[in-house]
């Protein structure tokens, strides 16, 4: 373990021992700690400024289907061996499983942080808010509102268990949020930026977060013009990048081994089956430097994979965490991934993507008489058993012969993730991976990629307040 | 309750306050069990034992703020040293005070908010509790095919407040829910459904009923297919109900009216609903899920009413956006954990019910959607209140209905929508999901809805 010893191996293997006492398949610990800071500004001033520390562990025991888990904030080996007792009393064996020697798992992934976070005062980053601050609302009188939300973390975490396994990994996580809102008379637009990833300060260096905010602030002046949506079913053009969160919603979840197993996912069963337009390509890949859902090991210790989940249409894999593959009889593809210690871990996503196609992203857009154009989605939820969606829009578009014309605003996309993979015509060769604020939200919240080219959707319904 | 908890928060207080600097540190400590099951078998089980400490420290108008979960001497100095220095990073505001009050005149006692059976129940006994959820959603009928996330989670939290002003106080918390989607199938059409229940009391919780309106809820709408785009009344059960008056209250705090972040910014005291509206925040509401004694920062709970036959009349405010406004705290300062700082936020949010059945106010309706299940809440927008959520459910025709709907959305905007509420029923019913929010059915007139 680096500098702390929090756990030390040897009280690790006595604790996966006594979670084993009543003969439990396979027993686990995760550690971990957690420091993170985070400074926020409204009204222009840097309101709240805070430092938190989380650290605990976690014990798991596996015993025919069920796992069952109890966690401690507590890392003393009484708490711990407490939390394991308690963890393998759903165990109902005599014998104890056998714990063997720990084999320090290998990955050839670097994620490195050329610029820690301490390297910048507290003060530091407040005045880079307050730079920001200033930046947007010079840019246009009609800005009414900044809010920037600055947040980092380092996360450690060690996973051993009884098998022998023991890896280790660290996520530095930034963040850099802008809000920023434009008002005329009692109408108001708010316009949502950032950057982020997996990385230290560099970030700041790679991406220029004053071209952001002045960036979110024409954009929340020109939606004051926008346009009620129109409601209907119409083609969609959907801009490269964030873009692909649709996916991730839509298609992504049902590709969970979770939703899968239980039955409950459209995908199941349908292996090897075309689920897709030829032209789709749709990956998970957690090796991505940089990216906010990459790791080296997931939180079930295997290292991190890419896993192609669509190939040219066809239905390759799923993603699976230890959990669902022990029970399914095959390998996990790494994607086991938990909030923190106080959870299980569960099938997820990491960073999601469609592959580059090989259209013009220009001729996309002029193959549209009229249609939506979306800039910029905002949040969504789709159903993973039927595979409905309903997406909103926060910046849109409207297409008319061709060309973008007026903004609109309140639009909402709603249908059917493999209607739509099915109905794809066209598919740019822009891919681009996004900002790097996705955050996934399945009971526990995870840092996510997502990723896409330029694509065209034939029909899709809007769902507007303006009648068609 | 753990005094040597509250004598802790008092301890780091007395070390980080003195001369221009305020403190006022937080304990939390809970228990916690989590079951998963899936056909008939448990898949998940979680106990956990937790706690946390946050420390918050203003000087001369600067704020900083320090958490730990880790409790031993040294983590303890540095949360101290923490929140001292990051204050100094902050920017001065003048407004930024802890509250005065040295202790709450509610009683948690009074509040009945704590099942002091529940540590004593068995894991066994809420496994099968759990079990009978799903047993009854799966044989309520052959098309009930299987059940997703069918869940049980309780918790046990206690909170130990104390500030450099003298409050000092500590209450203890019970709560309990179970949950599950069912999925129905037929030869083509796959739909789910959710059903879901809550108590304080372990006892209170009905866990048949949990389960059969999971499936019923998914069985109504095999079949459904989308409508025409149009104009139409819309009906809100109590889940969709919840969730539009959840990002109402947004918009109702004086943090959102403030900072220009509410579509209701200078309405106080305008006319902003149909007649018959009223929407209430009860803290100190009997058996509510967040009824405490006092909320995150130590002002007493208290019962507001925001909106009185569709008059705005009060706005839910903590210690610092009421010393913007000139005004006191309503007890409104709520913390989601030990991690985050007090901002107001609803306690117990509710829409005052009618006396008429539901089945009545559902026959007044002449042609519209029930909604009964929504997607998407990121098309709901407290800033400049656009409304447009995805949608499934029942169709209405001359006070019948008629026929399922799914994969539509419905749209308006939520000024419109308060002054088209047409009626409520009886049924007030509280959906925790995100916060404690309780609406009875309603019926909302000029909406869109978007189809083929």
């Amino acid at each position: 373990m680096t500098e702390v010893e929090l756990v030390p191996e040897e009280s690790a293997r006595r604790v996966l021992s006594e979670a084993v006492k009543n003969g439990g398949d396979l027993s686990e610990i995760y550690i971990e700690d957690r420091q993170s800071t985070t400074l926020s500004l409204e009204d222009s001033k840097v309101e709240e400024a805070v430092r938190g520390l989380d650290r605990g562990a976690g014990i798991r025991v596996f015993y025919g289907g069920l796992a069952t888990y109890a966690h401690s904030d507590d890392l003393s080996e009484a708490s711990l061996l407490t939390a394991a007792r308690e963890a393998a009393s759903a165990a109902r064996g005599t014998n104890r499983s056998q714990v063997l020697a720990f084999t320090h798992a290998h990955s050839d992934l670097v994620f490195t942080s050329q610029r820690p976070f301490d390297e910048v005062s507290d003060r530091a980053k407040g005045e880079l808010l307050r730079d920001l601050d200033r930046e947007a609302r010079v840019y246009d009188p009609r800005v009414s509102q900044v809010q920037v939300l600055y947040g980092e973390y380092r996360r450690r975490v060690w996973i051993g268990n009884s098998e022998g396994l023991w890896a280790e990994d660290e996520r530095n996580i930034l963040r850099l949020i802008l809000v920023v809102m434009a008002r005329r008379q009692d109408l108001v637009q708010e316009s949502i930026r950032g950057i982020g990833g997996q990385m230290g300060l560099e970030l700041l260096d790679q991406v220029d977060p004053v071209a952001e905010v002045r960036d979110a602030a024409a954009s929340a002046v020109r939606m004051l013009d926008a346009e009620p949506a129109p409601a209907g079913p119409m083609p969609v053009v959907m801009n490269h990048g964030w873009g692909g969160v649709l996916f991730h919603e839509a298609c992504g979840h049902a590709l969970e081994a979770d939703a899968v197993m239980q039955g409950g996912s459209i995908f199941a069963g349908r292996l090897g089956e075309r689920v897709a337009s030829p032209l789709i390509t749709l990956v998970d890949d957690a090796t991505l430097p940089g990216r906010r859902g990459s790791f080296r090991f997931d939180d079930d210790g295997r290292p991190s994979q890419r896993t192609v989940l669509i190939e040219q249409g066809v239905l390759r894999e799923y993603m699976w965490d230890l959990a669902q593959a022990r029970s399914a009889g095959r390998q996990s593809t790494g994607n086991g991934r938990r909030e923190s210690f106080r959870y299980l871990p569960m099938p997820r996503m990491t960073n999601t993507l469609i592959e580059a196609g090989e259209s013009d992203p220009d001729d996309i857009l002029r193959s549209v008489k009229r249609g939506l154009y979306v800039k910029m989605l905002g949040g969504g939820q789709a159903d993973t058993a039927r595979g409905d969606f309903v997406f909103s829009v926060n910046e849109g578009y409207l297409i008319e012969d061709g060309r973008l014309t007026a903004p609109v605003r309140g639009a909402n996309l709603i249908g059917n993730g493999p209607e739509i993979l099915r109905e794809i015509t066209m598919v740019g060769n822009d891919l681009e991976l996004d900002k790097g604020l996705g955050m996934c939200g399945k009971g526990q919240q995870v840092p996510v990629g997502v990723g896409q080219p330029t694509l065209l959707i034939p029909s899709i319904t809007v769902g507007g307040t303006k009648g068609h | 309750m753990d005094e040597d908890y509250l004598k802790l928060a008092e301890d780091l207080v007395a070390r980080a306050s003195g001369g221009d600097v305020e403190a006022e540190a937080v304990v939390t400590h809970g228990q916690s069990t989590m079951i998963r099951v899936s056909a008939g078998e448990v898949r998940e089980m979680s106990r956990a034992v937790s706690r946390g400490l946050g420390l918050r420290v203003i000087k001369s108008g600067r704020m900083g703020y320090a958490y730990t979960s880790d409790f031993a001497a040294p983590a303890l100095e540095s949360t101290v040293r923490a929140a001292l220095a990051l204050a100094d990073s902050a920017d001065r505001d003048e407004y930024r005070t802890l509250p005065r009050h040295k202790h709450s005149p509610v009683s948690a006692e009074d509040l009945k908010i704590y099942d002091d059976g529940l540590s004593g129940r068995s894991v066994d006994g809420k496994v099968g509790l759990l079990l009978e959820v799903e047993r009854v959603a799966l044989g309520y009928d052959p098309r009930v095919v299987a059940t997703l996330y069918c869940s049980y989670h309780d918790e046990l939290s206690r909170v130990y407040l104390a500030n450099s002003h003298g409050f000092c106080g500590s209450y203890e918390r019970t709560g309990i829910v179970a949950y599950l989607r069912a999925v129905a199938r037929d030869e083509s059409e796959q739909a789910s459904g959710m059903g879901l229940g809550w108590s304080v009391f372990y006892e209170d919780l009905d866990p048949p009923e949990i389960g059969a309106e999971a499936a019923r809820r998914a069985l109504e709408l095999l079949g459904g297919t989308p409508v025409r785009t149009q104009q139409a009344e819309v009906v809100l059960d109590p889940f969709a109900g919840t969730e539009l008056l959840s990002f109402l209250a947004e918009a109702l705090t004086g943090e959102a009216t403030q900072r220009g972040r509410s579509f209701l910014m200078g309405k106080l005291g305008e006319k902003i609903a149909a007649e018959g509206v009223c929407l209430i925040d009860d803290g100190r509401l009997v058996g509510g899920l967040a009824s405490a004694p006092f909320d995150g920062e130590g002002v007493p709970s208290s019962r507001t009413r925001l909106i009185a036959n569709g008059r705005l009349e009060g706005l839910l405010y903590d210690t610092y956006t009421a010393n913007v406004e000139g005004t006191t705290s309503t007890g409104n300062g709520q913390r989601g954990s030990h991690r985050t700082l007090p901002h107001p936020a609803p306690t117990n949010l509710y829409l005052e019910p009618s006396s008429t059945p539901v089945a009545e106010l559902i026959g007044g309706v002449e042609k519209g959607l029930y909604v009964t299940s929504t997607m998407n809440t990121g098309g709901i927008n407290p800033i400049n209140g656009d409304y447009s959520v995805g949608a499934s459910g029942l169709w209405v025709e001359n006070g019948e209905i008629v026929r399922p709907v799914t994969e539509v959305t419905v749209a308006g905007n939520m000024l419109e929508m308060l002054a088209n509420v047409q009626g409520t029923a009886d049924d007030l019913r509280f959906i925790p999901l995100a916060a404690s929010v309780g609406a009875p059915t309603m019926v909302i007139g000029g909406m869109t809805i978007g189809g083929n």
